[in-house]
């Protein structure tokens, strides 16, 4: 469905107006010394739809945070309707006609949904709320620009479609001109996507500006005028819609990734050790997140995941892992059920976890580093005895994982939170290599630590593989889940697109448009490579 | 070296400690200028009285035992980083039914002072568990669930006091005293060679074998906090309760367990109100002391080896302040005034900075590549 | 005992009007325990400001000779007290509660001290000459039967609860500030991103969980009772903070919730004098309390577990249907 043949807006004006936004050379360094943006050009015509597009990490959100008033740039500048501005606050940016509908709603759950698009700009008669009015205005500008709501429905009732619908509404009631959506269909079911493109459409036609953040390609061929692809804190290019194709854009996404060599023995392929059968699941708020995945993993490959972020893989890991209950389906371990376990029962059945998150989940920053290394096991032979847990083999075993594992620190009984993040990773790879696991799942392994770090990461992983631990990698980084993995799914949206039984010898660009959900193998061809 | 020593979080700690008590016992001897016609009298019968004799050095000890045990109690919940504020029903639970025990349980003192205090335990970790079930299972506040089961108990102690245990006829509320079965014996054994400290004791400072059972329970707190697989449970959900639901450890059971075991010890305390202290059950047996555990634990910084010190040190504020009171015109209560200063100091973290800090640091400093909107640390190095 | 008599000590004028004596020193606080609770903190310090205005006001109104005097200083001073709470918790971060219990200590002590200093006495301010405010005769009503006896004749705090409770009701529901309020106690995210500052708004709740909390404390010393008794409140800023759970989070449930507590005690006077333990009475409150919790988390869950399940079949139903993408 194209993007109904209409000329990219502005494209007129752009010799006599000014872009409505406009950046020059942003660079933003956060205080930690990462480099988020990397000397941004990027401008937005007044009156287009503007795609913004780039993987997880690519820089994306920081700078439209600085759009909106949330982050400053660390040098370069920015301009609305041609002059320079500089905010203080998102509050500065709502006065400027900037509106920001964010990826996490901000909503007052019990607060009507009228309530909560007067919230802060009240109707009022003598100082008392004008209820009545904020429901005619709210129907108003709800008809005005087709976005449908119930305006004396309690926010916490309503579906995901129309809190969301609430939320551009909120920004519109605030005078925005230019609306950013962030990743604004992450959370919609098909139709709703279909509605909101056509609210979209209809925000444009009356003269608003709409830039919106997505993976999804095929977004961005059916609803936008312009797009600029960012890559690694760069905007890599901004193009007509017409003249990208899906294609081009993933090539423009994904780029040429490094691959670095990993010295891999050929994978010799033991028996079934896990078996995800028709797994589903369906979040609090009603989303789709998983739908009908099945797949095996076999004792001595590394089954990699390749995914944009946000497509069911988080919760894919904390439902095979105990954390989150499944909706529907099944999983089993050596033929022992797994799903919906505590997750020391699925320890047990001797699965062991990297997370995605380690300084949510996998570490007690104020607890020491040897007692983050028993977590698992402090209560069973040979660190219990009796009724306590015996400390001097705690001791003897951290010695021993910050010996083998090059933990850098003087003292295993400091707290770990005196680490660095590298440091704080093999504490985790230490604890859940040395469980004699026969599944290891590691969810994003190396994100956010040093090169040595990573590559110290990346051989423990392959050399688990060649002594027969079954391993099922998922990780953002494209790279590494081409490089290590033995055999890789793609998937999109809560469901598998692809299976590559021959990691090697596929292309990232290949790779990249199963995961863009460009393409999907038929059934019958997975089904068989699963 | 100073500096060096100064970054220990443990000498930060105690400096930090140090200084809320100085500045709380400076604001407090201003007010005795403002108040009082002999101010350094006052204020050196506050801060020297309870070693001036042997009577009231024992009413310090014996404060001291009751608050070494509300702050263990404390510390143990606070450690899993829970809030509990029930330790006054507890305490009354426990005072109640070791006090009945004591009473009217027709059993030799060898029987029946064990019974006693045995009995008192159960009770403080039955009603202790009560809120740890609600809190872990349907999320019940634990604030409020707390204070109200306080007022429970002390309906049910008064109405028990009132209906059952006061002696016909009597008119006040209290029970009689317990018979000499029933009252904690003194901590130095009545043998020869000690006949003449067992006379002395005994008669001017009756500290009980509550001074080794409190002792005791602080090794034993000290053993299952840091040496036991539950210990090890306990502060790994307060240290981070996400990550011990990921390493497996069953939180909801933990939680129960902080509230229970929390009410043992609380109970043991009520038990030492009224076997050790007041030998008779008297109402509002609690008064006064309902709240000061917290303080003990937030001066140990929920460490139960510092417990007993913090104990000692705020015992002897309380014990001082009595002594003040009766030997010069400034009254008692204005040691309440610095125990409210040394709280706010103590817990507004501006004040010092604290190890939280650190770690608070610690998590930024990785949480901009953690985040899964934001871009990885490799990219600056 | 016979329950007759009872039944008929229950439905008198005498009674009715004692209940609703009572519970005015609850639902004065309760409110401020709402409108704190609403905001997202809980103020554990309800106690210790109704004892610090009733005092103040005892003690003002004593040396000034007048009784508005002392109403007004104890209700500046119930409003200042809960200002270092607030400072305490939002500027200099302590936890609130922990900041909750050492107002409440300082309160105890403070008040103690300084009515030892002032009269000499440690038990109450009976010897200084203090008011209490008037009672409110209302013309022709006291003359109808049953009715007149209960409301008229109340004294003036009892219908300030009633005026509060209607005003809190309006300020939180019909007023842009009660929005606001509201709004920052749920999402602080929502309200900061609107433009609603959260600390400012949190600091403006907790001054007026002051202000009611020290009509509360003004009732007890300067209309219940006619002088200032040491710990006089008596853990009712304790009973406020349930009665708030047990309202519902409503200013009229709070209300209600604060009347009923004020039901339970005169209740338990009237059964004491009958011999009937009152002090199990008593604990009716607190029982139904915990279990308004216990129903209320109960309910919370049952609802989410609810709505998935719908969301889940609703979707297979499409997905039967639609054929999925």
């Amino acid at each position: 469905m194209p993007a109904g043949g209409k000329p990219p807006a502005g494209y007129l004006m752009e010799v006599c107006v000014p872009p409505i936004i406009e950046l020059k050379d942003i660079y933003k360094i956060y205080p930690n010394g990462v480099m988020a943006n990397k000397g941004v050009d990027f401008s937005v015509n007044a009156g287009e739809i503007h795609a913004l597009v780039g993987e997880n990490g690519a820089g994306k959100s920081t700078l439209m945070k600085i759009i909106y008033g949330m982050e400053k740039p660390t040098e370069g500048k920015v301009f609305v309707e041609g002059v320079e501005r500089h905010f203080n606050s998102s509050r500065d940016a709502i006065d400027a006609g900037i509106g920001m509908v964010h990826q996490n709603f901000m909503l007052v759950p019990s607060f009507t949904v009228a309530e909560n698009i007067v919230l802060g700009q009240e109707p009022t008669k003598n100082g008392l709320l004008k209820k009545r009015q904020a429901i005619d205005e709210t129907l108003q500008i709800s008809q005005q620009y087709g976005l449908r709501v119930d305006p004396e429905a309690i926010v916490d009732t309503i579906n995901v479609g129309m809190r969301q619908r609430v939320e551009i509404l909120k920004a519109l009631y605030r005078g925005a001109n230019i609306l950013i959506l962030d990743e604004p269909t992450a959370v919609l079911t098909p139709q709703e996507t279909q509605e909101l493109f056509s609210a979209i459409r209809k925000l444009v036609d009356q003269g608003k500006t709409v830039v919106f953040i997505t993976h999804k390609l095929r977004e961005v061929k059916e609803v936008s005028d312009r797009v600029t692809v960012m890559r690694k804190g760069k905007a890599i290019g901004t193009l007509p819609t017409e003249e990208a194709t899906r294609e081009s854009l993933a090539r423009m996404m994904v780029g040429r990734e490094v691959l670095m060599r990993v010295d891999k023995p050929p994978s010799e392929r033991g028996r079934k050790v896990m078996e995800v059968q028709n797994l589903s699941y369906v979040d609090e708020t009603g989303r789709r997140v998983l739908n009908n995945v099945s797949f095996n993993i076999y004792a001595g490959e590394i089954l990699g995941i390749a995914g944009v972020e946000g497509n069911g893989q988080t919760e894919l890991v904390e439902i095979l892992t105990g954390l989150r209950p499944a909706t529907s389906g099944d999983a089993l371990v050596n033929g022992n059920p797994v799903l919906n376990k505590t997750p020391r029962e699925v320890r047990m059945a001797k699965v062991s976890h990297i997370p995605e998150d380690r300084l949510t989940n996998g570490l007690a920053l104020e607890a020491s580093i040897n007692e983050n290394l028993i977590v698992d096991r402090y209560f069973r032979s040979p660190f219990r005895k009796g009724t306590s847990i015996d400390y001097k083999t705690v001791r003897d075993f951290g010695a021993q994982s910050i010996k083998e594992y090059g933990i850098l620190t003087p003292d295993g009984d400091l707290p770990v939170a005196s680490l660095s993040g590298g440091n704080m990773q093999k504490v985790i790879v230490a604890r859940e290599f040395t469980s004699d696991p026969e599944l290891l799942i590691a969810a994003q392994p190396t994100r956010g630590i040093d090169v040595g770090a990573t590559e110290f990461v990346r051989e423990q992983l392959v050399q688990k593989r060649t002594e027969g631990t079954a391993v099922l990698l998922v990780s953002a980084d494209l790279g590494e889940v081409m490089s290590l993995s033995d055999r890789i799914i793609a998937v999109y949206e809560g469901e598998i697109t692809g299976v590559f039984p021959d990691a090697e010898s596929l292309g990232e660009e290949e790779l990249g448009l199963y995961m863009l959900g460009i393409k999907k193998q038929p059934a019958e061809e997975m089904e068989v490579l699963l | 070296m100073i500096r060096k020593l100064y970054m220990k979080p443990f000498v930060r700690e105690f400096l930090r400690i140090l200084l809320a008590i100085t500045i709380s016992l400076g604001l407090g001897f201003i007010i005795t200028l403002l108040v009082s016609d002999d101010p350094v009298g006052a204020y050196q019968a506050f801060l020297t009285g309870p070693l001036t004799r042997i009577n009231r050095t024992g009413e310090w000890i014996k404060e001291t035992i009751t608050l070494t045990l509300l702050g263990l109690s404390v510390a143990l919940v606070f450690k899993a980083n829970l809030f509990s504020l029930g330790q006054e029903g507890q305490m009354l639970l426990g005072a109640l039914v070791s006090g009945s025990i004591s009473l009217f349980v027709p059993l030799p003192a060898i029987l029946r002072i064990p019974l006693a205090l045995i009995a008192a335990m159960v009770v403080g970790y039955l009603f202790g568990a009560l809120p740890g079930y609600l809190k872990a299972h349907l999320n019940a506040n634990e604030i409020v669930s707390t204070l109200m089961l306080n007022a429970i108990a002390l309906r049910l102690y008064d109405y028990f006091l009132i209906f059952h245990i006061k002696p016909e006829g009597a008119g006040y509320n209290a029970s009689d005293f317990f018979p000499k079965e029933g009252i904690l014996p003194t901590f130095i054994p009545n043998v020869p060679f000690l006949a003449e400290a067992y006379e002395l004791f005994s008669r001017r400072a009756n500290i009980t074998i509550m001074l080794y059972i409190a002792i005791a329970v602080v090794i034993l707190t000290w053993y299952v906090m840091y040496r036991t697989p539950y210990g090890y449970e306990l502060r790994m959900l307060g240290a981070n309760s996400k990550f011990a639901s990921y390493g497996g450890i069953n939180t909801k059971k933990t939680i129960v367990l902080a509230f229970a075991v929390s009410g043992i010890v609380s109970g043991l305390a009520g038990a030492h109100l009224g076997m050790g202290i007041h030998e008779k059950l008297i109402a509002n047996i609690t008064i006064g002391i309902a709240f000061e555990g917290i303080v003990v634990a937030l001066l140990a910084r929920n460490n139960p080896i510092a417990v007993p010190f913090a104990a000692l040190a705020y015992g002897y504020l309380r014990a001082g302040a009595d002594i003040m009171e009766r030997t010069s015109d400034v009254s008692r209560e204005m040691v309440l005034v610095i125990q409210a200063i040394i709280i706010l100091l103590v817990t507004a973290e501006r004040v010092l900075p604290i190890i939280q800090q650190r770690v608070n640091a610690a998590r930024a400093n990785n949480n901009l590549s953690m985040n899964s909107e934001k871009p990885a640390l490799e990219e600056g190095g | 005992m016979s329950f007759d008599v009872v039944l008929r000590s229950i439905f008198s004028a005498a009674f009715l009007a004692s209940v609703l004596r009572i519970s005015t020193p609850l639902i004065l606080p309760a409110l401020g325990g709402l409108i704190t609770d609403l905001s997202g903190a809980i103020n554990i310090a309800l106690e210790g400001i109704m004892l610090v205005s009733a005092f103040t006001g005892v003690i003002v109104s004593a040396y000034s000779g007048s009784v508005g005097l002392g109403v007004i200083a104890g209700v500046i001073s119930g409003i200042l007290i809960s200002y270092v709470l607030g400072w305490f918790h939002l500027h200099m971060k302590t936890d609130i509660i922990l900041a909750g219990i050492a107002i409440n200590i300082l309160a105890t002590g403070g008040t103690i001290f300084l009515l030892f200093v002032l009269t000499g006495d440690k038990g109450n301010s009976q010897s200084l000459a203090s008011g209490t405010v008037p009672n409110i005769h209302l013309p022709f009503i006291q003359d109808i039967p049953f009715i007149g006896r209960v409301i008229s004749g109340q004294h003036v705090f009892v219908w300030i609860a009633f005026l509060l409770t209607w005003l809190v009701a309006v300020y939180l529901y019909r007023t842009p500030w009660g929005s606001h309020l509201r709004a920052v106690g749920e999402n602080p995210d929502a309200a900061e991103t609107m433009g609603i500052n959260v600390n400012r708004t949190r600091m403006i709740a907790l001054l007026i969980s002051g202000f009611l909390a020290s009509f509360g404390g003004l009732t007890m010393s300067m209309a219940y009772l006619s002088f200032f008794q040491r710990e006089m409140t008596a853990g009712r800023g304790f009973i406020a903070l349930a009665a708030v759970y047990l309202g519902g989070r409503k200013p009229w449930g709070t209300l209600a919730a604060a009347i009923l507590f004020g039901f339970a005690d005169a209740l338990s006077h009237q059964l004491g004098s009958l011999r009937v333990p009152s002090q199990l009475v008593q604990t009716i409150p607190y029982v139904v309390t915990i279990l308004a919790l216990v129903i209320y988390n109960l309910r919370e869950q049952a609802i989410k577990r609810d709505r998935q399940r719908k969301f889940y079949e609703q979707q297979q139903a499409e997905m039967g249907s639609g054929g999925g993408l």
